[in-house]
């Protein structure tokens, strides 16, 4: 995709139709000083140099003042040479400009972005629209030749008539209701006026004399016209006709153009710095403007939420297809922006996995601790049922709240050893304990869950 | 052009035809409404050619009318710019002169005749060749190309020209040579 024959195209264009035009004011003095031709040419031929331009950028680089250059470009706008595209924005969202026009200024950001000031301003950017040149170019150089071959040739003309009293216009399709019974001329319908038939303003110049006189004059003027036309723009039409096959450089709107720019720059830095840059201007940037896409501001939110899974499945798709231009891709591009951010969850999130882990390694911890301690505790029950088993019977009552049967001593004191356990593990929280004691109660005999939910 | 179309309409028939030959009397009544007649879209219809098919009468509350919706084949003629017609010619004045080609009105304006035919006036006014040897007027056959039309709810109004290769007079014996 080369800008280059397109770019010839405008410069030529600018040259054949917009050398002598005027940008001013009607009300403006006509002076020498405010002669203000060729302008036209040459903010054209600033545009070809550029992409997407802030104006006020443009108007100090053209040293020209930007309600001038405004008037100018507002008069491509309504010819469809030039898009333009104004939003409001803070500074952060000018980076993006800034940081895309760095990209394709020289893959490298400028120091620009502090002088913006944290105000909301519209600004208003513009860009040549080479698809749309090409076809105004073309339609108007056809245009300008079937005027010219019709009137030459007279033909597929509607004759159009003009009463001279009371200046009311009519065509050859109304001549039905203007035929009169009287004479053989058509008649005006509001004042009974006898119709002119209005010829061309071309012939109208020299009209003076005999009609066949006229005619054939105006038959060469006009043959002359044509063969100047076809001669002097002969260059502009090569050049249409060598565009004609080419595929159009084509910018996309300002959004996606800056988004373009900036994820090519990406890929070629690769860096965090271009990373960063973007993502900052992201949260205000778009918050500020409508934006057509209006998928990316719904990732954003997701970006300080919760939903880790979602996002971090995002991030690593868009890790690898990130050179990709397409307009399509670049909504990938946006999640990879938040790479970093959805890196820095996963962290957390491998602290919530490691907190699980050590909550399971403790858990099996202190099963074993505690089979271990139920050995012992069979032991020891065995040496007090030897020994004396009132004792055992009176020690464990105190100590419990709820009613004991004798047969729970011994899960008694498992439970008191139990109790000890957890620190030992695990932080000691109590959810954790109640945890522990239900797989507990599903890892030994049922009794021992049933006291527990009982006490 | 003419086209060969489907068209509908809705028939309202006095109860004084109901009987035998109800189907006929509609048919006739349809005929003689709407041949002739000129819709902006259509055209002119200039032949119905047979009946579709009559859906079911609905009577009209208070009047007895039925009303019927007709579905007819029909011939239409609508002219289209860039089309040739032959027409003949009604008028001739100074400004140009007029044409049927059955239903339709043409005007042809004087700059869109040749420059070498020169209006005559007098009691048969005529455009003439400076040799006399064809000569447009009144009742005269021409051939056109229609450059414009204007088309109304009720009215096609179109503007031609003569001035190209083969239009002009064709019944005039001079014009063959």
């Amino acid at each position: 995709m080369s800008v280059e024959p397109f770019n010839r195209l405008v410069k030529l264009a600018a040259r054949a139709f917009y050398d002598d035009i005027t940008t001013k004011g009607e009300n403006q003095p006509k002076t020498g000083r405010s002669d203000n031709r060729g302008i036209a040419v040459v903010v054209l031929d600033a545009l070809t140099r550029r992409q997407w331009v802030r104006e006020e950028d443009l108007a100090k680089d053209l040293k020209l003042h930007s309600k001038q250059l405004r008037r100018t470009l507002r008069f491509f706008e309504e010819e469809k040479l030039v898009t333009r595209d104004h939003r409001r924005e803070t500074a952060k969202g000018a980076k993006i400009y800034s940081a895309a026009i760095a990209a394709t200024a020289d893959g490298q950001q400028n120091g620009r972005e502090g002088e913006e000031k944290i105000k909301l301003h519209t600004h208003s950017y513009c860009c040549l629209d080479y698809a749309q040149i090409y076809d105004v170019v073309r339609y108007r150089l056809h245009r300008m030749k079937k005027k010219l071959k019709d009137e030459l040739e007279n033909k597929n003309t509607v004759q159009e008539y003009i009463c001279p009293n009371c200046g009311k216009r009519y065509t050859a399709l109304d001549a039905l209701r203007l035929v009169s019974p009287e004479d053989e001329y058509f008649h005006c319908e509001s004042c009974n006026g006898e119709l002119v038939a209005e010829s061309d303003k071309l012939a109208a110049q020299e009209m003076g004399d005999g009609d066949d006189n006229a005619r054939r004059r105006r038959r060469e003027k006009l043959k002359d016209m044509l063969q100047k036309m076809e001669e002097q723009l002969k260059p502009l039409m090569d050049q249409l006709s060598r565009v004609k096959d080419l595929p159009s450089p084509e910018f996309g709107n300002l959004h996606a153009w800056e988004l373009r720019a900036n994820a090519a720059v990406r890929a070629a830095n690769g860096d965090s710095s271009a990373n960063d840059s973007s993502k900052s201007s992201q949260g205000l940037g778009f918050g500020g403007t409508p934006m057509p896409f209006v998928g990316e501001t719904k990732v954003e939110v997701a970006f300080s939420g919760i939903e880790e899974k979602g996002e971090d499945i995002k991030s690593e798709n868009a890790n690898s297809p990130m050179k990709v231009l397409p307009p399509w891709m670049i909504k990938q591009g946006m999640n990879l922006t938040k790479e970093q951010r959805g890196e820095v969850k996963q962290e957390s999130k491998m602290e919530g996995t490691s907190a699980a882990d050590e909550y399971v390694k403790a858990y099996y911890a202190a099963l074993l601790q505690r089979q271990r301690e139920q050995e012992e505790a069979a032991k020891r029950e065995q040496e007090l049922l030897n020994t004396n088993i009132s004792n055992g019977l009176n020690g464990t009552f105190e100590r419990q709240v709820g009613l004991k049967s004798k047969r729970d001593e011994n899960d008694e004191d498992e439970n008191v050893e139990w109790e000890e356990a957890p620190p030992a593990g695990n932080t000691g929280e109590n959810y954790k304990v109640d945890l522990n004691v239900q797989a507990d109660a599903s890892g030994d005999d049922d009794e021992d869950d049933i006291d527990w939910e009982e006490g | 052009m003419f086209f060969h179309i489907v068209l509908e309409r809705n028939m309202q028939l006095h109860p004084r035809h109901f009987g035998r030959d109800l189907r006929e009397k509609l048919v006739s009544k349809l005929m003689k409404d709407v041949e002739g007649t000129c819709s902006g879209r259509h055209g002119f219809v200039v032949a119905i050619t047979g009946i579709e098919n009559v859906g079911k009468g609905l009577i009209r509350d208070g009047t007895g009318f039925v009303t019927f919706p007709v579905k007819y084949q029909c011939v239409v003629f609508r002219p289209f710019k860039g089309e040739i017609l032959e027409a003949v010619v009604t008028m001739v004045n100074k400004m140009g002169f007029f044409a049927e080609a059955g239903p339709v009105q043409i005007f042809v304006s004087n700059h869109l005749i040749p420059d070498d035919m020169e209006f005559q006036s007098g009691d048969m006014p005529n455009y003439t060749t400076s040799d006399g040897s064809v000569k447009i007027q009144k009742e005269s056959e021409v051939r056109l190309k229609i450059i414009g039309t204007r088309v109304d709810a009720t009215e096609i109004f179109c503007i031609g020209t003569i001035k190209d290769d083969f239009l002009g007079v064709i019944s005039d014996p001079g014009a063959a040579s």
